[in-house]
């Protein structure tokens, strides 16, 4: 059970920060070319895998069983309770809908307005792909790190990103036609009730907590963000009375 | 540079302060009941402490957010 829904978490994660970087990664493309593009892309992949690689076994790797755990779990309710706050908001109406095939049109209305730098490399378009990519590419390197670190989690949520690479990476070979149908809204929200589920039954778990029904827990858990979300939401959406001014 | 530091800044804390101070606060508060609690108190319903908790902290960073105006 935990085994699938740490693989599910990390896949849905991973996909969506994936598909950020996509929209961004094929802007820039389309508008400077793909050579400059894959160049920055490929840049920041490579500076992301190095960059966990150095800090994740220093991070994770000395620390106490329960100290990790108490770490991991920390860490999964920063990224999570972001992910739900964002995502509560977005459902109440209160920000934008999240949507990166409206993040492909800005950057490449934003690339084709700059100039290009002519001959050669085009840099500045190097630096915006590799600037992208590092972000979502390091948000998706803390998340990996984060749901993996917990004993026995390496390998589902190493599943999970190699399933969201594949997807993404299909995703992308279709161009950006499929970006506008995904529920990206809703399945940050699912993210962020699953990131935070898991980082409060790590951190419990760390501090010497036995959860009832053992690694069930996790569903309570979920159940329990899920509908503190709806509620919130709910609440949200109810329109302030604003005295009239006389 | 200070936009990528910025970036950076938002990707590990998030958009305000409010959610690693909530965090925060929550296990401090969970670590300051465990003391206080019997062992096996602790062991059976701190879980659902630290969950409430949490929930205090989501409660918080959404109460500064901008409501509609009827």
């Amino acid at each position: 059970m935990t085994f699938l829904l740490t693989m599910a978490a990390a896949a849905t994660a991973v996909g969506i920060e994936m598909l950020e970087a996509l929209a961004i990664v094929l802007a820039v493309g389309m508008e400077r070319g793909f050579r400059d593009a894959l160049a920055g892309a490929l840049a920041a992949v490579a500076a992301v895998v190095l960059l966990c690689l150095a800090v994740g076994p220093a991070l994770l790797g000395g620390a106490d069983l329960d100290v990790l755990r108490v770490i991991v779990g920390s860490l999964l309710l920063l990224f999570g309770l972001e992910w739900l706050r964002k995502g509560i908001l977005r459902m109440a109406g209160l920000r934008p809908r999240s949507s990166s095939y409206d993040e492909f049109v800005e950057e490449r209305s934003a690339l084709g307005a700059a100039a290009s730098s002519g001959a050669g490399a085009d840099w500045a378009a190097r630096l915006v792909a590799f600037k992208g990519v590092f972000l979502e590419g390091l948000e998706v390197g803390l998340i990996v790190l984060a749901l993996g670190g917990a004993p026995g989690h390496l390998a589902p949520a190493l599943l999970g990103t190699a399933v969201a690479l594949v997807v993404v990476g299909a995703i992308g070979l279709l161009l950006h036609q499929p970006l506008r149908r995904l529920p990206e809204t809703q399945m940050k929200l699912g993210v962020g009730v699953a990131l935070t589920a898991f980082g409060t039954f790590f951190t419990a778990e760390g501090l010497g907590v036995e959860w009832p029904l053992s690694d069930l827990a996790l569903l309570y858990l979920a159940g329990l963000f899920a509908a503190s979300a709806g509620l919130a939401i709910r609440l949200l959406t109810r329109p302030v009375r604003v005295a009239e001014a006389t | 540079m200070r936009s990528l530091l910025a970036s950076l800044r938002r990707l590990i804390l998030g958009e305000t302060w409010t959610i690693p101070l909530g965090v925060g606060a929550a296990l401090m508060l969970a670590v300051a009941i465990r003391a206080l609690l019997p062992h096996g108190t602790w062991q059976t319903a701190g879980g659902f402490c630290l969950a409430v908790f949490v929930l205090a902290a989501l409660a918080g960073s959404l109460r500064r957010a901008p409501r509609r105006r009827s």
